[in-house]
């Protein structure tokens, strides 16, 4: 299990890599959400702002009205996060489970593909 | 998902409620395809027994209904009937299985386009040849919209939806009214035969054919009920609509005249109100496509980037243009679709669509019965819908939805005195390429896939000692990381 601290680096290292990326930001330049994360395994909570494809903060607890929910445990959000594995074979597998649109799921995988097109 | 179940506590800002959900099913399921589908109707069952095959039709689709309800309340997922095959019988079965369902969305969306190009080039008193060039302008501009990521607005999707709904109905209940007559012989399905009777309630099936795709949407849905309730009150619209539909084209034309025509809705629109009706009938038609292009595209577009995404097709598949939007996978669906549609321009066969296109959706009928029948035992989880004596009627539905699949896998409506082994030879065809594709191919693609990850990518992740119970916990910053 992951704790926090572990989380935050995952989600600091994840944030620079979308944020830098000029691909990704163009691509995303009209996708404003906010994404709630839980924890399935620790009850920890975290949530997600994006705004015209930049991350603006991630903070720890739900803040704001959700358009993404996405749980799972804190190690696979610590694998996703880092890259280390590709979200869309774990959703399938029904590992992380995701509540929003169908367009808003494949644009969040389609953050962690761009950034890591092997992953 | 899985479950789905272990969620945040607050409410999604654009949660689906139960109209949107409704209007969703009810316009994935009425297609411009549909008025051909009354055609084939008639074609096995004459006059008003129409009505009784559509009345059957749509009680055999209520008990799809409660089967999908159940499927998609143990996972609610996008991943729709691809996730429940592969629960109950492996993930390869599933997806050549759902390969071939795919394959009535390029049908669909091909004989949209056919069939708005055929009405158009007939109001305009256009040469026969142009129709071929509407269609490959229709598809262009569903094209170019799906590449630059226009979407409809949901609320435009359900106006659009309960506009040709009601439209159709309104014109319907005028033609009966210019006519006077009552039905007749409403109960006489198999006057044709047994098994015309049978046919015919098969092609009924197919009026209400993809409403179920609306499970894909479960992920957005307000709760799981919402599914659940559009599950069941779509059916009840199309059948309200295709049976006024059908009586009307019984009462003011004759079958010779619709039976081999591309646009009979055009014809009994100007037979009810004149030009006027051509002109109603017309522009339903083509709101219809706004639908279809929409739906359609969206829905099999992003099933191909998630197949290549786990590693099932070719990774350009999942490629994605500057509004993030999968291209090859959208530019592949309107090239098969233009390439389907030009053979059916050439041949004049549109009616083979509806029988390649009833048998595929008779067909996933049954393998979501025989799903649901293999994870009631798998599955003892409570799930939010629970089928009524769900064993036997699972059971009840696989064998008549594949007695529905070998009606209308057999037929030809074009002329239905007579048995065809062709829709049956194209999606045996499909899915042996389906299924050789999953066999031979699809392997060497992960193993590739693999080999790159492991050769290309080390873990990025850094590794961290395992902190014990009793050990102080590690740092936990209490505010966002965004400066991190």
């Amino acid at each position: 299990m992951a704790d926090w601290s572990e989380l935050a680096e995952a989600l600091a290292d994840y944030t620079v890599n979308c944020n830098e990326n000029e691909r990704l930001r163009k691509m995303q330049r009209d996708w404003s959400r906010t994404i709630h994360f839980t924890c399935t395994d620790t009850g920890t909570v975290f949530s997600m702002q994006v705004e015209k494809g930049e991350i603006l903060s991630t903070p720890e607890g739900h803040i704001g009205t959700p358009d993404i929910v996405v749980s799972t445990t804190s190690e696979m959000f610590c694998d996703m996060f880092w890259g280390d594995l590709n979200p869309v074979q774990n959703y399938l597998r029904g590992e992380i489970a995701v509540k929003g649109s169908q367009e808003d799921i494949m644009r969040l995988d389609a953050i962690s593909y761009v950034i890591w097109p092997d992953s | 998902m899985s479950s789905g179940d272990a969620q945040s506590g607050a409410a999604l800002r654009r949660a689906v409620g139960t109209a949107t959900a409704t209007a969703t099913s009810a316009g994935l399921a009425f297609a411009a395809i549909d008025y051909l589908g009354v055609i084939s109707v008639l074609a096995y069952a004459p006059g008003a027994a129409a009505v009784t095959a559509i009345l059957i039709g749509g009680l055999l689709v209520l008990l799809i209904a409660g089967i999908f309800s159940e499927l998609n309340g143990l996972y609610p997922t996008a991943a729709g009937i691809r996730m429940y095959l592969g629960r109950a019988i492996g993930t390869r079965p599933a997806l050549s299985v759902t390969f071939t369902y795919m394959s009535t969305v390029v049908l669909v969306i091909a004989a949209d386009a056919f069939l708005i190009g055929a009405a158009a080039r007939h109001v305009l008193h256009e040469p026969a040849g142009l129709t071929y060039v509407w269609i490959v302008i229709l598809l262009a501009l569903a094209l170019a919209a799906n590449l630059r990521g226009v979407r409809l607005a949901g609320w435009v999707q359900t106006s659009v939806t309960y506009t040709v709904l009601t439209g159709t109905a309104i014109l319907s209940i005028i033609a009966l009214a210019h006519s006077g007559r009552a039905p007749h012989r409403p109960l006489e399905l198999f006057g044709k035969g047994a098994f015309s009777g049978v046919q015919a309630v098969a092609f009924a099936l197919f009026l209400y054919a993809a409403f179920e795709w609306v499970t894909t949407t479960a992920e957005e849905a307000r709760t799981p009920r919402v599914i659940t309730r559009a599950l069941f009150i779509a059916p009840i619209l199309i059948w309200g609509v295709c049976t006024l539909f059908a009586l009307a084209m019984t009462h003011l034309t004759s079958f010779a005249a619709i039976h081999h025509s591309s646009y009979p809705q055009l014809l009994l629109g100007s037979a009810a109100l004149g030009t006027l009706g051509e002109a109603w009938m017309l522009a339903l038609t083509i709101l219809t496509a706004l639908n279809t292009f929409n739906g359609g595209f969206l829905v099999a577009s992003r099933f191909i980037y998630a197949a290549a995404r786990e590693g099932h097709l070719p990774r350009e598949l999942a490629s994605l243009n500057v509004n993030a939007v999968p291209w090859l996978a959208v530019a592949s669906l309107a090239g098969v679709s233009a390439l389907v549609a030009a053979l059916v321009f050439a041949t004049g066969e549109w009616l083979l669509l509806v029988s390649v296109g009833a048998a595929i959706e008779a067909a996933i009928y049954a393998l979501g019965a025989l799903s649901l029948l293999i994870l009631r035992r798998r599955e003892t989880r409570e799930r939010p819908f629970r089928l009524i004596a769900g064993r036997p009627l699972a059971a009840l539905g696989v064998v008549v939805f594949s007695a529905m699949f070998l009606a209308t896998a057999l037929s030809d409506p074009k002329h239905p005195s007579r048995l065809s082994p062709l829709p049956l030879a194209i999606i045996l065809t499909v899915t042996a390429a389906s299924a050789g594709y999953m066999t031979l191919f699809a392997p060497r693609l992960q193993a590739a896939a693999a080999a790159r990850a492991r050769v290309g990518k080390p873990k990025r992740r850094p590794q961290r000692a395992l902190v014990g119970p009793d050990e102080p916990d590690a740092q936990t910053p209490a505010t966002g990381i965004a400066d991190a």
